[in-house]
């Protein structure tokens, strides 16, 4: 059994990676990340940076959903916002790249205040609704607006070059990807141990005891929405890029429910879940197709064909399964682990 | 003599029911103040008002200077109010020590930006605001517990954990609803011991809801009684002892007269 680790001075209480073991194994998978591209075949690359792309998605909607407790069944809805204003920033307009990403963060984080502000008055599933409403008219917004987005025919988007570095190939990308990634991890991760991320997490626990506390409830929530669709927007802005083309089509409603699927699978309200649910909900399909594969071609047909469908079956699946045999996600399974292996051999 | 907190004509209606009717009471900074009554008197959402989780429907309270109906109800914790819930109201996710830095929050004062970045002035004062914690934890004695899951606790170390909560805030009054009940005999004489230094080394100012008369009676300056949202006495433990409306209140007149005869 191993003891705790000793603090000295109340920075270490407050310090992000407290244990020198952590450190090394982050500085070991960061590295394994890094090379990742260029190891992987174009196959496995590809799943790597949709993971990636998912990630950052998946940490924005934890911030609403996960920390703050306002369920968003619209978070489509700030992917495609991102990634539209991307595609006519730079596309259309050959803006700098850098500004189209501040575009895809700061369009959709404006758009939250109209979806944020009847939050403040609505809750659970009243608000999932605003939110799925949401999605739906900015989707016909998208396609009227055609002097603007081109409507029905969407725009197309090359991979950008930034500070003289092209992230043209598919390594490169990967690369800027894996960089976005960890920016929002660390993002989430400090406001998690801030004042806001404390103002949030009270809100979801008890808002009554939050305003009591002297919180801001209004303005919490806004902060929330508008922080959780900054980072989505630019997740979909990433999207759009490896799509190589923003269009209504490319962002289904399935992503929405996607995206929820994750942070339960993972475990609400930790960043750690997210990732691990992105991880999990990006490979299921293609594990399962492979499982299937195993015993015939005309199921693997089936899985050709009917993707979607089939996908938000199996999405649906992993949620009742999760939700009943292990409902704090693939955190508390990690969490139950650890500690089994920390206090091994004594039970407790 | 000044008053921290000045209650005039204080009532609240829900619906047709008056739950507390023309209230009037007086809190003297540096007091520890009781308020009692019967069930259903209307003792919580006299302090369901004076914290700002209700709004009154009509009277007037004045708090150190303040005319609280100017003051939005999230800012009473700024202006120097803090409570305890009666029926625990713990962030039940977090650690103790979370649960306690929640408290600070109207002593911090990063905003969105700089929390994702985490740097300098937000990282001193979340240091800061730490080391805060790690006194109140040591003053309450829940050293033991400082990393435990709220909602794992026992219901003494969670009502203990709310008063360090409150604490955190500094307010200048704290509002305790109904601290010990549910508590043994040994855990209602270290609330007790608390108060009185919350008070004495803190310098804070206490209202409190209580229905275990002793600790009422011992450590109170001054005790306020309420019956159907009315206030039928006030004074002394001594002076509201002897009070007959009191002892009607609580026994109702016969036993109370008889209790008189008898005495």
């Amino acid at each position: 059994m191993r003891t705790g680790d000793y603090k000295q001075t109340y920075g270490e209480l407050v310090a992000l990676i407290d244990s020198p073991p952590v450190w090394l194994w982050s500085a070991v998978l960061l590295l394994a990340l890094i090379v990742a591209p260029y190891a992987l075949n174009a196959y496995a690359l590809s799943f790597l940076t949709i993971i990636l792309i998912t990630v950052t998605g998946a940490l924005g909607l934890n911030i609403l959903t996960g920390y703050t407790g306002l369920i968003s069944l619209g978070h489509v809805g700030f992917l495609v916002t991102g990634a539209y204003a991307y595609a006519v920033l730079v596309s259309k307009y050959h803006m700098h790249p850098l500004v189209g990403f501040l575009g895809a963060g700061v369009v959709p984080a404006f758009a939250s205040l109209i979806v944020g502000a009847p939050s403040l008055r609505l809750k659970g599933l009243y608000l999932a609704i605003t939110t799925l409403a949401f999605s739906f008219i900015i989707n016909t917004v998208i396609l009227e607006a055609r002097w603007l987005t081109n409507g029905a025919r969407g725009i197309s988007v090359q991979r950008p070059e930034i500070l003289g570095i092209s992230f043209d190939g598919d390594a490169a990308f990967t690369h800027l990807c894996l960089g976005i990634a960890i920016l929002t991890l660390f993002a989430t991760l400090n406001i998690r141990r801030s004042r806001v991320g404390r103002a949030f997490v009270a809100i979801r626990d008890n808002d009554t005891a939050a305003r009591v506390m002297g919180i801001n409830l209004h303005a919490y929530k806004l902060f929330a929405f508008v922080t959780s669709a900054f980072i989505t927007g630019i997740s979909g802005a990433l999207y759009g890029i490896y799509l190589s083309f923003v269009s209504v089509e490319g962002f289904p409603f399935l992503l929405s429910i996607e995206a929820l699927a994750i942070l339960i699978v993972g475990g609400l309200g930790s960043a750690l879940g997210a990732v691990l649910g992105a991880i999990l909900i990006v490979l299921l399909p293609e594990a399962t197709r492979l499982v299937f594969s195993l015993f015939s071609g005309q199921l693997d047909a089936t899985f050709t064909t009917g993707a979607q469908e089939l996908k938000s079956m199996l999405y649906g699946l992993v949620i009742i399964l999760f939700l009943r045999f292990q409902p704090r996600g693939l955190v508390g399974a990690w969490h139950d682990v650890r500690r089994t292996w920390v206090h091994w051999p004594l039970r407790y | 003599m000044t008053f921290l907190l000045t209650v005039e004509r204080l009532s609240k209606r829900f619906g047709g029911l008056h739950a507390v009717a023309d209230v009037s009471l007086d809190v003297t900074a540096g007091e520890i103040c009781s308020v009692i009554g019967p069930n259903g008197a209307g003792k919580t959402t006299l302090f369901n008002m004076i914290s700002g989780v209700l709004r009154p429907s009509g009277g007037r309270m004045v708090f150190d200077g303040v005319d609280l109906s100017t003051v939005s109800p999230w800012r009473f914790a700024a202006i120097g109010i803090g409570r305890t819930f009666q029926n625990l109201a713990l962030f039940k996710h977090g650690t103790v020590v979370e649960n306690i830095l929640t408290g600070r929050h109207t002593h911090l004062r990063s905003n969105v930006l700089n929390a994702v970045l985490y740097f300098g002035r937000t990282r001193s004062e979340e240091i800061a605001a730490r080391q805060r914690v790690e006194h109140i934890v040591e003053f309450l004695e829940i050293e033991h517990i400082r990393d435990a899951v709220v909602g794992t606790l026992s219901y003494g170390q969670q009502k203990r954990v709310e008063l360090a909560r409150a604490l955190a805030c500094e307010p200048k009054l704290l509002l305790l609803d109904e601290m010990v009940s549910g508590m043994n005999q040994e855990e209602t004489e270290d609330i007790a011991r608390f108060v009185l230094d919350i008070r004495d080394e803190l310098g804070i100012t206490v209202l409190m809801i209580e229905h275990e008369m002793r600790i009422v009676m011992d450590i109170s300056d001054r005790v306020h009684v309420l019956n159907f949202g009315r206030k039928i006495a006030d004074g002394t433990p001594d002076e509201v002892r002897r009070n007959p409306a009191v002892a009607e209140a609580y026994l109702g007149r016969q036993r109370a007269e008889a209790m008189k005869a008898g005495a």
